[in-house]
């Protein structure tokens, strides 16, 4: 029961303008004495970010096509198809709208200038005397069951019915259809898609796929990446920020991963496409096997002896392992290998040399990388025994608000591992220098302290002395929360200032 | 949704039976079976291309959604040409995929077939090695398409050289479709073409 109570607080907290999803769970004045903290937590006040369902998605569209024709007035479903031509960028469209040629803007646009409608009503009426032929199906049909749009290329209502549905349905287009007529670029606007699509599930899917289209094109909006969350966050200006989505989901606002301060959006792009790739194998295989100086077949060695014999039936080479070159004049003193310094062996040895340690430089901070991911997925149990642990405190005498330090311990205990986590990705992109010693020293700090914690939390919290737990635990997360924040404030300091050199 | 497929199809097929170009025997199409959905159209090869005097079969097939979506076109007779597959037949053209609109017939689909043979597109090309050659060695292009037009659409123009060439790989025991198709990939090279075969 606690947790819900606790949950609806952040709920209440969520549905205006969230800030931040840390100020949701405080309830202790600690962190007023943190400089680093307050200064965050200032920071992120600035940045007001919305959470939208779908249908405050809409309403937010609707709001910008409103605010763009207070100026225009141009007819709402063109204003749509000219928005979305813009990626919903109002000052974009409205210098280009003012700058240019007006013919050019609609042509540009895909729309028939608005302007020149009325000669070209007063055209279809003129020709709308008897029955018309559907260029589609080839019936003979009377005027009133044919349409078109401002293009004046005209359909029966059954074949622009059975036309926008596949569109729809099979190819997955909403506000990008143009007209059925070969070579005929106009758009199709929503409302007269509205009109003549009758079928529910395709005019849900087209709507799906106008406001699909919508989020993505605009810079300022964006899908949680959560799954099946239906929700979009909104913000005043895009930049990688933390934000929270009301399903409860962290994300960086800018590329749409876990928030991952303190490595920036890009380094972790490349990141995590290296780990997806395969080009660590082919390292392993690098730096763990060398290849048949004759046959370049990929060796191998299992054993002790030096005397390699390629396996290759075609090639039986016999050669050094040490230094590749052939076996014959080794002879029975092989320690005193006289090809050792030959250039060419050498080179090969120093290029194995360059992939084994860069291959042992990754491999060590993807294992501490990994690991904290690991213990993070763990960690997300504890809640679960905190949660029990803290009902148990309750029933000796220790009151609610008492036992709320564990629950806090544990979002701590997480964040810090998660911090931890994505330090490894930065440092892994990081050159060596004296800014970056202080970084690894700030990293050992923190990672020592939250080792310390998460023991304490899985641990020591079954002892029975309660008050003495409970000096610890407060001590120690408080010690990493300001060990985390000094991490992070000091690389945002070298980002600011230029410390930070990069390996590639 | 079929039955539009098929009255669309049954119009489209008078148009074509009363359209200019049957008169000049530069198009056809003829039924395959019962149900509309599989047709056989023949282009004949336009003048001052190398498939002239060439007769070339295409299979046509029609989907339960069209018009909406193309028909399904590929050549059953063989041929040397940048945006057709010369071993399937598949063509690359835009109006078969992308670009195809519902006010587009079976008759524009053959003349637009017949455009893309008077006009080759090299650099968007279905098969990559007569692309090659097109762009490369355009004479010893003209003399293949012209002689596989020979071989397989009955075009006038014959290339003995070529035709002992093949001969010689028939003797040694390949099929006369393969030693051509090898031949002139490997730009009538005997040589090659043998190694290509044998190695």
């Amino acid at each position: 029961m606690d947790s819900d109570n606790d949950n609806d607080f952040c709920d209440n907290v969520d549905s205006g303008n969230v800030s931040s999803g840390d100020d949701g769970d405080d309830d202790f004045g600690m962190e007023v004495d943190l400089p680093s903290s307050a200064e965050r937590q200032l920071d992120a006040d600035d940045y007001q970010y919305k959470v939208l369902t779908t249908d405050e998605i809409v309403q937010h569209q609707r709001e910008i096509i409103d605010d763009v024709n207070l100026v225009l007035k141009l007819p709402t479903p063109i204003m749509r198809i000219l928005l979305n031509q813009f990626k919903w960028d109002r000052e974009k469209l409205l210098e280009k709208y003012f700058d240019g040629n007006i013919e050019e803007f609609f042509k540009d646009a895909h729309v028939i200038n608005p302007f020149n409608k009325a000669p070209e009503a007063i055209r279809q009426k003129t020709t709308r005397s008897q029955c018309e032929e559907c260029e589609i199906c080839f019936s003979l049909l009377p005027p009133d069951s044919m349409t078109g749009l401002e293009c004046a290329h005209r359909f029966c209502l059954s074949c622009w019915r059975e036309y926008l549905t596949t569109k729809i349905v099979a190819e997955g287009l909403g506000q990008t259809i143009s007209c059925a007529a070969h070579g005929c670029d106009i758009l199709v606007d929503d409302v007269t898609v509205t009109k003549l699509v009758q079928d529910a599930r395709v005019r849900v899917k087209y709507q799906q796929l106008i406001t699909n289209s919508f989020v993505e094109c605009n810079q300022l909006l964006r899908w949680c990446p959560s799954v099946d969350c239906t929700y979009a966050v909104k913000v005043p200006y895009a930049e990688s920020r933390r934000v929270l989505c009301k399903c409860g989901h962290v994300f960086c606002f800018a590329c749409g991963e876990n928030w991952h301060d303190p490595v920036r959006c890009r380094w972790l792009k490349k990141w995590i496409k290296k780990c997806d790739d395969d080009s660590e194998t082919s390292n392993w295989i690098a730096a763990n096997t060398k290849e048949c100086p004759k046959c370049s077949v990929t060796i191998e060695k299992d054993g002790g002896c030096n005397h390699m014999v390629c396996k290759n039936q075609n090639c039986k080479y016999e050669f050094c392992w040490v230094c590749l070159s052939t076996w014959e004049p080794h002879g029975s003193s092989w320690y005193n290998c006289n090809r050792y310094d030959e250039d060419e062996a050498k080179s090969a040895r120093d290029a194995q040399e360059k992939l084994r340690s860069s291959l042992a430089r990754y491999l060590h901070y993807y294992n501490r990388y990994m690991n904290h991911m690991q213990s993070m997925k763990f960690e997300n149990k504890l809640y679960a025994s905190v949660k029990q642990k803290m009902e148990e405190m309750q029933q000796h005498n220790m009151s609610w608000i008492e036992v709320q330090f564990l629950k806090k311990a544990v979002d701590i205990l997480c964040r810090c591992r998660q911090t931890l986590m994505y330090t490894y990705v930065f440092a892994y992109y990081l050159k060596k220098n004296n800014q970056s010693m202080i970084f690894e020293d700030n990293q050992k700090d923190l990672e020592s302290a939250t080792e310390t914690l998460s023991e304490y939390l899985e641990r020591d919290i079954t002892s029975e002395n309660l008050a003495d737990i409970k000096q610890k635990v407060q001590d120690k997360y408080r010690y990493c929360e300001k060990r985390c924040s000094v991490l992070l404030k000091h690389v945002h300091e070298g980002y600011d200032t230029d410390w930070w050199d990069y390996t590639e | 949704m079929a039955n539009m497929a098929v009255s669309r199809i049954k119009r489209e097929f008078k148009e074509v039976m009363r359209s200019e170009e049957i008169v000049q025997c530069s198009i056809k199409i003829e039924l395959v079976n019962d149900s509309w959905t599989e047709l056989r159209g023949e282009i004949a090869g336009p003048p001052d291309t190398p498939y002239e005097g060439g007769k070339f079969v295409l299979e046509i097939k029609v989907p339960e959604t069209y018009p909406f979506n193309p028909p399904k076109v590929r050549f059953i007779t063989r041929i040397w040409h940048p945006n057709i597959s010369s071993v399937t037949g598949a063509i690359c053209l835009d109006i078969l995929k992308d670009n195809w609109a519902a006010a587009m017939t079976l008759r524009t689909v053959l003349l637009s077939l017949q455009a893309l043979l008077a006009a080759a597109e090299p650099d968007d090309p279905q098969d990559a090695v007569v692309a090659y050659q097109f762009k490369d060695k355009y004479d010893l292009f003209l003399q293949t398409a012209k002689h596989w037009t020979n071989a397989y659409a009955g075009g006038p123009h014959t290339f003995p050289d070529c035709d002992s060439k093949i001969q010689r790989l028939k003797d040694m025991g390949i099929d006369e479709h393969d030693a051509r198709a090898v031949l002139s990939k490997e730009n009538w090279n005997l040589e090659k073409a043998t190694e290509c075969l044998f190695s």
